[in-house]
């Protein structure tokens, strides 16, 4: 399964990850318009500091056994069988945050008004997601867990 | 092999879901007593209140029970069990005015049997219960009688300051009715949060215009054959023409009373969730599972537990060895904006527990962590709640937190900050997941 890691040591904890993530899901999906949408758009990952000058850039996992599907009480949070992803169907979800309850990596965010949850879905219309186009020092990586180990050597 | 699984709820449906997982191809039996099962029960209290579509609470498909090559019997009670010749007996007519007896019964056969037969809601024993007008809520036939009252009705009293009891209270206040909760104990939602986030939510609710009333229960449902109103323990009277029943559930443990199944409040079972018996298993509500926060059996009547219970006792049953972690007790509550979430154990009853509380007024923030020997026992977070699950995972995992105890309920406490304890910890934090994340570290 294709899924974002972080390399820890190259994470600057500079937080680009977090606005390319706002703007692919704003309405502009640019920059200078979206900063004046009402809502702001929500950004799904985020630049997290472990200890000083240590960060990492985290957002949903994909977890295999997904927690937050498990937990899910309308059907909303799902495994896409074909890909192996965790995705979530705005036309059923009910926001009740039992999702926000389980999840271990805090990846799930409100939409107050809205009553719903957002969380990273991998930029549907890119082939590239734009936090790892955005990363400054290339720590992010898209592929498969054997490539991004590989990549480490 | 022949799976038959009891109960096509949460626990029941997960169950199904999961042995489809591993076997592919051999009969699935599923009995209900609901003729439509398919419904998140959570949710009939959101239907309710007329802020979900009815299409949002059929949580899995029509084609569900077709897709996963299972035959249901629906409208069909199970009533007993022979665990010699593994045997379910079943009362076909269930749900069309005859009680179930020996006499109208068929026995399915089964290899594997899984009893996910939930709880149902307890009853207030007080006269007048029997009135028209009278309703717990727990399932999608109890919501449809109350809203086909709803028309006749102005004034509801809710019995019971549970879960179960403000949410419907919330649901008929949305619904424009004057809505009063009357709650035995000091404090509403006494078995979920404390009594300061408990006095944070009551304020809101009460803006909101729904009386709440501490310390005072019926002690009689008045009327003729329809409700009227109620009689309280204080002497006064309360007129109402509905009264909603919200005093907790009771596990459905009756279909394994005699069978030699062992039950204690609900079904015992091993951490592979099976019961004292080989080849039947148990899930959900009914069934006693380890408590990590309390550290011993007990039953968390809870959607996440049921799924995952429902889910392990499968892969079981299709032959795997899985174990199950244990269950924890949490809740996500929100009414009128103010959302709050707790995990495990939440009022600590005990001088060996230490609590750290964080109060921030201005913006309506209550958090509290529950300690014992530096371990977290239970959190609740009001009003900000999007970290609680990294606190979960140290809790199910058992860390020592002493050195991140500072910060712990601080808004920038996140996933990051756990980091390091991950890298440490020996037996936990199995999962691949998280492993994958310390993997540069
Ligand atoms: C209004 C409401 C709101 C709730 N909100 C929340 C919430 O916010 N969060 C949360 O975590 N939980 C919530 N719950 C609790 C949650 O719904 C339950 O924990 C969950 O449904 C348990 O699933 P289960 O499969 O174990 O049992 P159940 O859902 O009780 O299902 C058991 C099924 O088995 C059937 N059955 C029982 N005995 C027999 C028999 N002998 N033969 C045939 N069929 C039988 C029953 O009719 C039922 O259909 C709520 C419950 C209610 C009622
Ligand atoms: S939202 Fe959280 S629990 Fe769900 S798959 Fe993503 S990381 Fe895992
Ligand atoms: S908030 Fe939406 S996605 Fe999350 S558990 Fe509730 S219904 Fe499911």
């Amino acid at each position: 399964m294709k899924k974002i890691y972080c390399n820890i040591k190259k994470c600057l904890g500079c937080g680009s990850c977090e606005i390319a993530c706002a703007v692919e899901h704003s309405k502009a999906k640019e920059l200078n318009s979206t900063i004046s949408e009402n809502p702001l758009p929500i950004k799904r990952r985020r630049a997290e500091f472990v200890e000083e000058n240590v960060a990492i850039s985290t957002g949903c996992q994909h977890c295999d056994n997904a927690a937050c599907v498990t937990a899910c009480m309308s059907g909303a949070m799902y495994k896409e069988a074909k890909t192996g992803l965790t995705q979530h169907d705005r036309d059923k979800c009910v926001g009740c945050w039992m999702c926000i309850m389980t999840c271990p990596f805090g990846a799930i965010t409100r939409e107050k008004q809205e009553k719903q949850v957002v969380k990273c879905d991998l930029c549907p219309d890119r082939d590239k997601p734009a936090c790892v186009e955005a990363c400054p020092t290339k720590a992010l990586y898209l592929g498969t867990l054997k490539e991004f180990k590989e990549i480490l050597k | 092999m022949q799976y038959v699984i009891i109960g096509s709820s949460a626990a029941g449906i997960s169950a199904v879901e999961a042995i489809r997982t591993k076997d592919k191809d051999s009969k699935i039996i599923v009995i209900s007593d609901e003729k439509n099962p398919l419904y998140s029960r959570c949710l009939i209290s959101y239907l309710l209140a007329g802020t979900i579509d009815e299409k949002k609470i059929w949580y899995r498909k029509d084609s569900f029970f077709k897709n996963n090559k299972v035959e249901p019997l629906l409208g069909v009670k199970a009533i007993g069990i022979d665990i010699k010749k593994k045997e379910v007996a079943v009362s076909n007519f269930a749900g069309e005015g005859l009680k179930p007896s020996p006499a109208n019964k068929e026995n399915v056969k089964f290899d594997r049997l899984l009893i996910a037969t939930g709880a149902s809601p307890k009853l207030e024993n007080i006269p007048g219960v029997d009135k028209k007008g009278v309703f717990p809520l727990r399932t999608i036939e109890h919501m449809t009688e109350i809203q086909a009252m709803l028309d006749k009705v102005k004034s509801v009293a809710v019995l019971g300051g549970g879960l179960i009891g403000l949410r419907a209270a919330y649901a008929l206040k949305n619904r424009g009715k004057d809505v009063s909760v009357f709650v035995k104990s000091g404090s509403i939602l006494s078995q979920i949060v404390d009594k300061d986030a408990a006095i944070l939510m009551q304020k809101r609710i009460e803006e909101k215009g729904i009386k709440i009333f501490t310390g005072v229960a019926a002690k009689e449902i008045t009327g003729d054959k329809s409700v009227k109103g109620v009689a309280l323990d204080n002497g006064s009277k309360h007129a109402c023409e509905l009264v909603i029943i919200g005093k907790g559930v009771s596990p459905n443990i009756e279909i394994a009373r005699d069978s030699g199944i062992k039950t204690n409040r609900g079904i015992l079972t091993s951490d592979f969730l099976k019961t004292n018996i080989e080849d039947i298993f148990s899930a959900g509500d009914v069934a006693e599972t380890n408590d990590i926060a309390l550290g011993e059996s007990s039953i968390n009547a809870i959607w996440p537990a049921a799924c995952e219970q429902g889910r392990i006792a499968g892969l079981n049953m299709a032959g795997e060895k899985e174990t199950y972690e244990g269950s924890l007790a949490m809740n996500s509550i929100e009414f009128f904006g103010l959302p709050v979430i707790s995990v495990g154990i939440t009022r600590p009853k005990s001088a060996v527990y230490e609590e750290i509380v964080k109060k921030d007024a201005a913006r309506n923030i209550y958090k509290k962590v529950v300690l014992k020997d530096g371990i977290i026992a239970g959190a609740i977070f009001v009003n900000s709640i999007e970290n609680i699950g990294v606190i979960g995972a140290l809790i199910k995992n058992k860390v020592d937190i002493t050195g991140v105890k500072d910060i712990i309920l601080e808004d920038y406490f996140d996933y990051g900050k756990i980091i390091p304890l991950i890298k440490k910890s020996k037996k936990g934090f199995r999962e691949q997941e998280f492993k994958e994340t310390i993997l540069t570290l």
